[in-house]
C-alpha cells in the first residue's frame, strides 16, 4: 500500500526543474538513443557520480565510468611530440545487437520496444555471461552484500540482489514519467543529448548522423553515439 | 594425484581399513566443501578472487576440465564399437564410468558459480535459445542420460547374473543379450556426435563471443575436442591402470602400448591446433591479438604456457612416440599424468589470458565491483586472479564427491569384461 | 522495434519496470562551498534522509543550467558518513591528540562562554581571532561571526586575502576588490586566453560557456607550465615556466605597441596614460603644484593642440572635443613656485618599460618561444573582443600583483576592458559580497575589526601598515569556523608555533578534519542541507538561498544558533537587542538594504528566493567596469561592503592607473608593471631546491573538502601524488608509485610519486587539499608554503581588499625516494 503522504520525485519537482528535464518530442515509436560529445566531456565524472546516486549502486560498483583516452586518469598521452588528452564516458550501449542479450541463459536480459536493453533481476542467476559477451565492459555484479559510505541507500530505485548482474538502465524509471535520464540532465558541460533516434529531426538523431559507435566492428549497433574530440586550430 | 594412488596401498596391506580411511577423507572433504559452498552463499562470491575484472575462475575452469575428461569415456566406447577396435574391450566399461562421473562433476562445477544457484532451475523454466550456456546445459544433461545409459547398458548383463537390483528386473537371456549387443551400436552412434557436441558447445561458450578476442577463432572447438581427447584418455589410461592394480579388471600390456600410441597422436593434434591459433593470431601484428599471446609466451602467464607447451606437450609426445618408452605402461601412465596436467595449464591459460585484460583498457579501467580497503584499488585493466581458500574447498569437495561415486561404482558395478562372454558378444 | 539479433523480444512481458520510489519531499537549495559555483541543487528527502542530490537547473536563463558537479551531487556523503561530527567534543588528551569526549552543548557553551569572557578580560577581546571562510557562501551564517564580532570586540580573520585569491592587480590598477565579468559572457569571445586558469577542472558548472565560444568559432590559448585538462581543449598551449607569467604578459603588451595596434583612445579616456608624472619627484603633477590654491585631486595633461599644460578632474573620464592629451613626450611644465620641471605622460613610463621586453627577453625568462610570443600577440590583438581569464595559477605568487597588471595592461591595450566578451577576469573563490550586508553584519553601525590571517599565522611584519588591527597584547583564542585552517594555512609549521600561545581552540565544523583534532572544544555544524542561508558568486549574477531539506544531523547546529548561545551567556543585553533575529530577518534585512533604487537587491523578496533563483539587479550581461566605459563614470565601481571611498582612494585619478605614485612602489622599482623572478628563490637557492612546488586545486575537492568523500576516492585513488616529469624522476631514481619525500626549509611531507608527462621539467605538482591522514607522512603539503608578505601589500590596508595576498605556488623544494625503511 503506497504511503499516501509520499510523490514522485518528479511531480515533486519544482515546475522550471521539471521542464528542465523533459524528454520532449519523440516520434510514436521511439528507439531511445544518446549522443556524447567528447569534446565537451571534461572528465568530471558528474554523470557518473549522480547515476550511482540515483540508482543506489553500491561502493566498488560504478555503471557509469569516464575513461580517460590518455596514459592514465587525467593524463596525456604523448602522440608524436604532440600531448593530447580526452575523455570517453561509458555505460551500458544498449546495442540493437546486443551480445549479453543473446547468451543470457534464462532472458534475464532483454530488449525492449524502445531500445533498451533492461535488465530483470529477480530472474537473473548471476552466472556472469553477459559481462563476458560485453565488448564493453559496462556490466558489474553484486559480489557481496552491498556496502554504502553511509548507513542509508540512495536514489529513486530498489537496491539489487546479492549475486545478480545491474548495469545502466538508461533510466527507465524517469523516462517512465518523460523525464531524462540523471546523467544527461546532470552534465555540467551539456555533453550528453537524449532522445529518440527514430525522429529524424530531434536533436539527437541530427547530431547522431555526424557521431561515431564504439567497436563498430564487433557489429553490435550501440543506441550510443559519441562525437569526436574538435580539431584544434592555428592561432 | 588420481583415486588409485590411495587405493593400490589400501588393498595391499589394509584392504578394508584403507578403503574406509579413504571414503572418510572423502566425505570429510565433501563436508568442508558444502560449508565452504554455504559460507559463499550467505556472503556472495565476494568470498572467491573473482571481481568484475575477472569474472570467471576456478569453477568455470574445473567445468571446462571436467567436461574435456568426460570425452575420454565414450571415445573408448564409442570408437571400439564403431571402428571395431576390439582391444578396449576389457576398459571399456570403466571408460563410461569415467564419462558418467566426469560429466556429472562438470555439470555440478557451474552451481556453486552462480551468483544465485537457487534460480538455477530458471533455465529450465525461461531458456534462451541463442545461448550457448542454454545448449551446453543441454547437452550435459543429455550426455549424462547417454553416459548413465552406456554404464547401466554395459553392466547389465552382469549384474542379472548376480541377481542385483540394478539389472532392474532384467535379464539375460540371448534375446535380452542381443538388444544389449543393438543398443551399444545404437549408443555409440550416438554418442560419438555427442561428444563431439558437448566439446562444441562448450568451446563454443567461449569462442563465439567477438568481446573477447583471445577466444574469438573458430578454432576453439576443435581445439577443445583435442583437449579433450588428451585428457580424457588419459584419464582413462591412469584409472584403468589404476583399477588393473586393485585387480578389479585385467588386461594386457599391450592396451597400454596402443592406448599410449593412440594418446601420442591426440597430443599431436592439440600440439597442431595450439600452434595453429598462435600463428594465426601473431602473425598480422594487430597489437589487440598479439597482446595475448605476448602475453602467454613472454609476459607474466609464460611460466604456465611453457609448463603446457613443455610438460603438457613435447614430454609426453617423446614418451609416447618412441615405441620403447610406449611399451613401459608405467612411462606411458607418466605421459599420460603430464599430459592431463597440460590441459588443466592449457585451460587454465585460455581463461586467464582471455579475462585479465579488460575490454577497452583505457584508464583506470572496469570497477572492480566490491569496496576497497584501499581506494586506487577500486578500477583496473588487469586483474591477477589467485582463487581463495573457499573456492579450493569448494572445488575439493566436488573432486572428493566425484571420487566417491567412481569408488562407490568400482566397489557395486562389475566393471570386468569376460572373455568368454567377450567372444559370444561380437 | 523488432530487436537485429533474433533474440526474443520480451516487451509486454510480466518484468514490471517499477517507476522511481517516492519521496517525501523534494527542496530547492544552493550548493556552495568557496568554489564560485553556487550551484542550485534538489535535495530529494525519503523517510526524513536526504536520498540524492541533483542541479535544479532552474536558472532563469537557461544557458546556466545545470551547474553543479561531481562534488556537489556526492555530498550526502558528507551529511551521513563516518567523519560527521554528530555531538559537541572537550578535548581530554594532548592539543592535537585527537582525543575527546562527548559533552552536551550546555557545557560547551558554558565553557567557551566563560573562556572567552576570561581572554578578553585579560587581553582584550581582539585578542580572539575568528576565522571564517569567504563569506559569499553563506552571508547569514558566516554573517553571524562578523555580528559577534563587532559586538564583542573580537578580531575577525580575512578569507580572501588568506587564500591568495585577492588579485591585487585589480585594486591597485583599478581601485576595486576584483571585478569580473559573468561566465555567460565567455561565450561572447573572439579569443580567450587563459594564463595560469584550469576552468575544466575548476570552474566545471561554468566552463560549457567557454565551449560555446569555439563552437562559434573563437581560439583559446593556454598558458600553464602543465599539460592541463584545460590545455587539452585549446588550440595552443604555452608551457611557460612558472612564476614567470608577467614577462609574458610585458612582451605581449611591448608586441600590440610595436605593431600599433594601441588603442590609443581608450587609453586617453579611461586610464592614467595622459597624466603628466613629475621627473623630480616621481610624483602625479597636481593642480596645486602648478595653480596656486589649485586642488589635490585634480591631475595635469599635456594638450598637444594648445601646446600647454591641462587640468584633468576626476569627476568625468574622457575629454572634451578641441584636446589632444599627449601619451608620449617630456615636457616642460612651470610650477606655482616658479620652478619649472620636466613631466612624463603616464603612458611614456609604461611605454619605456615595455621596449625592455623583446620577444627574445621574454622567451629566455619564459621558455616560450619568442615567435610563439609574437604569433599570440598578434592573434589576441586582432579578435574582438578578446577575454584574458587569469587563475590561481598565476595570482597565487609574490609578485601576483604585478602579473596582474600586465595583463590589465594588456587587457586596456587592445581596448577590451568593460566591453562583452572582452575583459580582464580573475576568477577564484568566493569571495564577492553582492549585496547590502550592512544591517546584519554591522549592527547599528558597529563593525568588527578585520586583522588579515596572515599576521595571526606568523605575527606582524616590520611593514604592517599601521591600519591594521592587530592586538596589542597578541593572540590568544583562535575560533576556526567552517574552516580547515591546520591544514590549509601556509606556512603550517609556523602556524602551530603559535599555537602555543593560544589558551582556546574552538573549532565549528561537520566533518572530522584535521583542525578539528587540533581544537580544545569542538562544536557541530548543519551542512547547507540543514539550514537555512543567503549566497552569491562571481560567477553569475544570481541570489539564491540555500533552505533546510532536513533536520539537523544529531545535535548539530547551525552558527547563528551557536553565537546566539554563546551571546546569551557573554553578555545577555546584546543578545537580547541583536541576536533574537532568525535567518528570515536577516534576510529580509539584507534585502532591504540593497533594495533601493538601483540598488542590487531592487524589488527581490524572501518569497522569489524560496522559489528559486533571482537575478541581482545588474548590467545584462554582467560585465566589470560597463558604467565606467559606457558612460564615462570614474572608476572605480563600488565593492560591497566596503564605502566607495574606501577603494576609490587606491585610485586617486579615479583611473585605470598603471602608473603608481606610492613612495613603496618606486622605491622598490615597481611603479609601472614589471617583472620579479620569485620571491622564494631568494629563500631557496636554486641548486639544493631546484624544483618549484605548484599547489593547485584539484577537481577532486574544494580545498580540502571532499577529500573524505568515499565515491571521489574510488575514482582517483584517494592518496596524494605528486606528479613528476620523466627527467627529473629519472635523475632522482623515481617511478609511479614510490613514496617520495618532499621538502624545503619550512618542512617536509611524504607522497606518492606519479610520473608524468604533463608536467614540466623543474617543476613538480601536488594538489593541495590532501589531509594529513592521507599523506605517508607529515602534515601536508602547506608545510612547505611561505607565509611572505609582499610589502606592496601593505601599503594600504583594506581586510580583503587591499592585504598580503599569499603566493602559494611560489614556493620551492627538492624531492627524493624514501628511504627503504620508512616505505610502507
Amino acid at each position: 500500500m503506497p504511503d499516501p503522504k509520499k510523490v514522485s520525485p518528479v511531480d515533486a519537482l519544482p515546475a522550471a526543474s521539471r521542464a528542465y528535464g523533459e524528454i520532449g518530442r519523440h516520434s510514436g515509436k521511439p528507439h531511445w538513443g544518446m549522443v556524447v560529445d567528447q569534446e565537451r566531456c571534461i572528465g568530471c565524472w558528474s554523470c557518473a557520480v549522480v547515476c550511482k546516486s540515483e540508482n543506489n549502486v553500491p561502493l566498488g560498483g560504478w555503471w557509469n565510468r569516464i575513461l580517460t583516452d590518455g596514459d592514465a586518469l587525467d593524463e596525456p598521452r604523448d602522440e608524436r611530440g604532440q600531448l593530447q588528452m580526452a575523455w570517453l564516458p561509458l555505460a551500458c550501449q544498449h546495442c540493437e545487437n546486443a551480445p549479453c542479450v543473446k547468451v543470457c541463459p534464462v532472458a534475464a536480459t532483454y530488449h525492449r520496444d524502445d531500445g533498451v536493453v533492461m535488465m530483470d533481476n529477480d530472474r537473473c542467476i548471476g552466472c556472469r555471461y553477459c559481462m563476458i559477451a560485453c565488448p564493453y565492459g559496462v556490466r558489474t555484479f553484486n559480489w557481496g552484500t552491498p556496502e554504502r559510505p553511509t548507513p542509508h541507500e540512495t536514489g529513486m530505485v530498489a537496491a539489487r540482489p546479492l549475486g545478480t548482474v545491474e548495469k545502466c538502465t538508461l533510466c527507465v524509471h524517469r523516462i517512465a514519467e518523460g523525464q531524462v535520464p540523471s546523467c544527461v540532465w546532470s552534465c555540467p558541460a551539456q555533453a550528453r543529448i537524449f532522445g529518440d533516434l527514430n525522429d529524424p529531426d530531434s536533436r539527437v538523431a541530427r547530431l547522431a548522423r555526424d557521431g561515431r559507435v564504439l567497436l563498430e566492428e564487433a557489429g553490435t549497433k550501440p543506441s550510443v553515439i559519441y562525437l569526436s574530440p574538435r580539431r584544434k586550430h592555428e592561432l | 594425484m588420481s583415486a588409485g594412488t590411495l587405493g593400490i596401498a589400501a588393498s595391499r596391506s589394509t584392504g578394508r581399513w584403507g578403503l574406509a580411511l579413504w571414503t572418510a577423507v572423502l566425505l570429510v572433504m565433501m563436508a568442508a566443501g558444502l560449508a565452504a559452498f554455504a559460507y559463499q552463499f550467505a556472503n556472495g562470491l565476494i568470498v572467491t578472487g573473482l571481481r568484475n575484472t575477472m569474472m570467471w575462475g576456478q569453477y568455470i575452469l574445473f567445468f571446462m576440465f571436467f567436461v574435456g575428461l568426460s570425452a575420454g569415456g565414450l571415445i573408448v566406447a564409442s570408437a571400439g564399437r564403431l571402428f571395431g577396435v576390439t582391444a578396449f574391450k576389457p576398459i571399456t566399461r570403466l571408460a563410461v564410468v569415467e564419462a558418467t562421473v566426469a560429466v556429472m562433476l562438470a555439470g555440478i562445477f557451474i552451481i556453486p558459480d552462480l551468483g544465485r544457484p537457487e534460480r538455477v532451475l530458471n533455465i529450465l523454466l525461461h531458456p534462451n535459445l541463442t545461448s550457448p550456456m542454454v545448449w551446453d546445459i543441454t547437452i550435459v544433461i543429455a550426455y549424462t542420460v547417454l553416459s548413465m545409459s552406456y554404464v547401466w547398458l554395459y553392466t547389465r548383463a552382469d549384474l542379472a547374473r548376480r541377481g542385483s537390483w540394478l539389472a532392474l528386473g532384467t535379464g539375460v537371456s540371448a534375446r535380452e543379450l542381443a538388444r544389449d549387443e543393438r543398443l551399444k551400436s545404437i549408443l555409440a552412434w550416438i554418442a560419438l556426435p555427442a561428444a563431439i557436441l558437448l566439446h562444441s558447445i562448450t568451446a563454443w561458450i567461449f569462442g563465439l563471443q567477438i568481446s573477447r578476442t583471445f577466444w574469438y577463432s573458430a578454432i576453439m572447438a576443435p581445439l577443445f575436442i583435442a583437449s579433450a581427447l588428451v585428457s580424457g584418455l588419459s584419464l582413462v589410461i591412469l584409472l584403468a591402470l589404476t583399477l588393473r592394480r586393485l585387480r578389479r579388471i585385467d588386461f594386457e600390456d599391450r592396451l597400454v602400448a596402443y592406448l599410449g600410441a593412440l594418446l601420442g597422436v591426440f597430443v599431436v593434434v592439440e600440439a597442431f591446433f595450439v600452434g595453429s591459433e598462435f600463428l594465426t593470431a601473431a602473425y598480422p601484428g594487430v597489437p589487440d591479438d598479439t597482446g595475448p599471446i605476448t602475453r602467454l609466451v613472454v609476459g607474466p602467464y609464460a611460466p604456465l604456457f611453457w609448463t603446457e607447451a613443455i610438460v603438457g606437450l613435447v614430454v609426453p609426445f617423446v614418451i609416447l612416440a618412441v615405441s620403447r618408452t610406449r611399451r613401459r605402461p608405467e612411462l606411458v601412465a607418466l605421459a599420460a599424468g603430464l599430459a592431463i596436467a597440460g590441459i588443466f595449464v592449457h585451460r587454465l591459460n585460455l581463461l586467464l589470458n582471455g579475462l585479465s585484460f579488460v575490454p577497452i583498457p583505457l584508464p583506470p579501467g572496469v570497477a572492480i565491483g566490491a569496496s576497497q580497503a584501499d581506494a586506487a584499488r577500486s578500477f583496473a585493466t588487469y586483474h591477477w586472479y589467485v582463487p581463495t581458500i573457499v573456492e579450493w574447498l569448494v572445488v575439493l569437495g566436488v573432486l572428493a564427491f566425484g571420487a566417491l561415486l567412481f569408488t562407490l561404482a568400482v566397489l557395486v558395478l562389475p566393471l570386468r569384461e569376460h572373455l568368454v562372454e567377450e567372444h559370444a558378444d561380437i | 522495434m523488432a530487436p537485429a539479433d533474433g533474440a526474443p523480444a520480451r516487451s509486454g512481458r510480466d518484468h514490471d519496470v517499477p517507476n522511481s520510489l517516492l519521496v517525501d519531499r523534494v527542496v530547492r537549495t544552493t550548493c556552495s562551498p568557496n568554489c564560485t559555483g553556487s550551484c542550485g541543487q534538489l535535495a530529494f528527502v525519503r523517510d526524513g534522509i536526504l536520498v540524492k542530490i541533483q542541479q535544479a537547473a532552474d536558472y532563469p536563463d537557461p544557458s546556466y543550467s545545470p551547474r553543479g558537479c561531481m562534488k556537489g551531487l556526492s555530498y550526502l556523503n558528507h551529511v551521513y558518513g563516518p567523519d560527521r561530527i554528530a555531538t559537541p567534543l572537550i578535548r581530554t588528551g594532548e592539543r592535537g591528540s585527537g582525543e575527546f569526549r562527548e559533552a552536551s552543548w550546555d557545557e560547551v557553551l558554558d565553557k567557551i562562554a566563560s573562556e572567552l569572557a576570561r581572554i578578553g578580560a585579560t587581553w582584550g577581546w581582539d585578542s580572539i581571532h575568528i576565522f571564517g571562510q569567504v563569506p559569499g557562501s553563506g552571508y547569514v551564517q558566516k554573517g553571524a561571526n562578523y555580528r559577534a564580532a563587532a559586538l564583542l570586540g573580537m578580531t575577525h580573520g580575512t578569507s580572501f586575502d588568506f587564500n591568495g585569491d585577492l588579485p591585487m592587480g585589480m585594486p591597485i590598477t583599478f581601485g576595486v576588490q576584483n571585478a569580473e565579468h559573468e561566465a555567460k559572457d565567455w561565450a561572447n569571445s573572439r579569443f580567450l586566453l587563459l594564463v595560469g586558469s584550469n576552468p575544466v577542472e575548476t570552474r566545471i558548472p561554468d566552463v560549457h560557456f567557454i565551449f560555446d565560444a569555439l563552437d562559434r568559432g573563437a581560439r583559446m590559448a593556454v598558458v600553464d607550465p602543465v599539460f592541463s585538462p584545460t590545455a587539452s581543449k585549446a588550440d595552443e598551449w604555452l608551457q611557460i615556466a612558472p612564476g614567470t607569467d608577467a614577462a609574458l604578459a610585458l612582451a605581449l603588451c611591448r608586441q600590440i605597441v610595436v605593431d600599433r595596434e594601441v588603442d590609443m583612445e581608450f587609453m586617453r579616456t579611461y586610464t592614467d596614460a595622459p597624466l603628466l608624472v613629475r621627473s623630480d619627484t616621481g610624483k602625479r603633477l597636481r593642480e596645486k603644484d602648478v595653480v596656486a590654491g589649485g586642488a589635490d585631486d585634480v591631475f595635469v595633461a599635456w594638450d598637444e593642440r594648445s601646446a600647454g599644460p591641462l587640468m584633468v578632474g576626476t569627476g568625468r573620464l574622457g575629454f572634451a572635443d578641441g584636446v589632444q592629451p599627449a601619451l608620449l613626450g617630456t615636457h616642460q611644465i612651470r610650477l606655482a613656485t616658479g620652478a619649472v620641471v620636466t613631466a612624463t605622460p603616464g603612458y611614456a613610463l609604461v611605454a619605456a618599460e615595455l621596449e625592455r621586453w623583446t620577444p627574445e627577453r621574454a622567451a629566455a625568462i619564459t621558455a616560450v618561444p619568442a615567435e610563439r610570443i609574437v604569433s599570440l600577440a598578434r592573434a589576441f590583438s586582432r579578435a574582438k573582443p578578446a577575454a584574458i581569464l587569469m587563475g590561481a595559477g598565476s595570482n597565487h605568487w609574490y609578485h601576483g600583483d604585478l602579473t596582474g597588471r600586465a595583463f590589465a595592461l594588456l587587457s586596456a591595450l587592445t581596448g577590451n576592458i568593460g566591453r562583452s566578451g572582452g575583459g580582464f577576469s580573475v576568477y577564484v573563490g568566493q569571495y564577492k559580497v553582492r549585496v547590502d550586508t550592512s544591517p546584519w553584519w554591522n549592527p547599528d553601525g558597529r563593525k568588527a575589526k578585520v586583522c588579515p590571517t596572515v599576521y595571526f599565522v606568523r605575527g606582524r611584519t616590520a611593514t604592517m601598515h599601521p591600519d591594521v588591527p592587530y592586538p596589542k597584547n597578541g593572540w590568544h583564542a583562535l575560533f576556526c569556523t567552517f574552516a580547515n585552517l591546520f591544514v590549509q594555512s601556509m606556512d603550517v609549521n609556523r602556524l602551530h608555533t603559535t599555537l602555543a600561545g593560544l589558551d582556546l581552540i574552538v573549532v565549528v565544523d561537520h566533518q572530522r578534519t584535521e583542525t578539528v583534532r587540533w581544537a580544545d572544544i569542538v562544536l557541530p555544524a548543519t551542512t547547507w542541507y540543514e539550514k537555512t542561508d543567503l549566497t552569491a558568486t562571481p560567477l553569475h549574477p544570481y541570489l539564491q538561498l540555500q533552505q533546510a531539506a532536513i533536520e539537523p544531523v544529531g545535535e548539530s547546529r547551525s552558527e547563528l544558533w551557536i553565537w546566539r548561545e554563546l551571546m546569551r551567556r557573554i553578555a545577555p543585553d546584546l543578545a537580547a537587542k541583536y541576536f533574537e533575529m532568525s535567518e528570515d530577518d536577516a534576510i529580509r534585512a539584507i534585502l532591504q538594504a540593497g533594495g533601493g533604487a538601483g540598488g542590487p537587491t531592487e524589488g527581490i523578496t524572501l518569497e522569489q528566493l524560496r522559489a528559486g533563483p533571482v537575478r541581482l539587479r545588474v548590467a545584462d550581461p554582467d560585465v566589470a567596469f560597463v558604467a565606467q566605459i559606457a558612460d564615462r563614470v570614474p572608476f572605480p565601481p563600488r565593492s560591497l561592503p566596503a564605502p566607495l571611498e574606501a577603494t576609490a582612494a587606491f585610485i586617486p585619478t579615479r583611473r585605470i592607473e598603471f602608473y603608481k605614485e606610492d613612495d613603496a612602489f618606486g622605491r622598490l622599482g615597481e611603479a609601472v608593471p614589471t617583472y620579479r623572478e620569485p620571491f622564494d628563490e631568494g629563500v631557496h637557492d636554486r641548486t639544493s631546491y631546484p624544483l618549484t612546488l605548484l599547489t593547485p586545486h584539484s577537481k577532486w575537492r574544494i580545498h580540502s573538502s571532499y577529500a573524505n568523500n568515499a565515491w571521489l576516492a574510488e575514482i582517483h585513488g584517494g592518496r596524494p601524488e605528486v606528479f613528476i616529469h620523466p627527467s627529473d624522476a629519472a635523475a632522482r631514481g623515481i617511478a609511479t608509485g614510490d613514496v617520495t619525500v618532499i621538502f624545503n626549509t619550512r618542512g617536509s611531507v611524504e607522497a606518492w610519486a606519479r610520473v608524468s608527462d604533463a608536467q614540466r621539467p623543474g617543476a613538480v605538482t601536488l594538489p593541495e587539499g590532501w589531509w594529513p591522514r592521507q599523506f605517508h607522512r607529515g602534515k601536508g603539503v602547506n608545510e612547505l608554503t611561505s607565509s611572505a608578505v609582499n610589502p606592496i601589500h601593505e601599503v594600504r590596508y583594506l581586510g580583503n581588499m587591499w592585504a598580503p595576498s599569499t603566493g602559494w605556488k611560489d614556493c620551492r623544494c627538492e624531492i627524493r625516494k624514501a628511504p627503504e625503511e620508512r616505505r610502507a
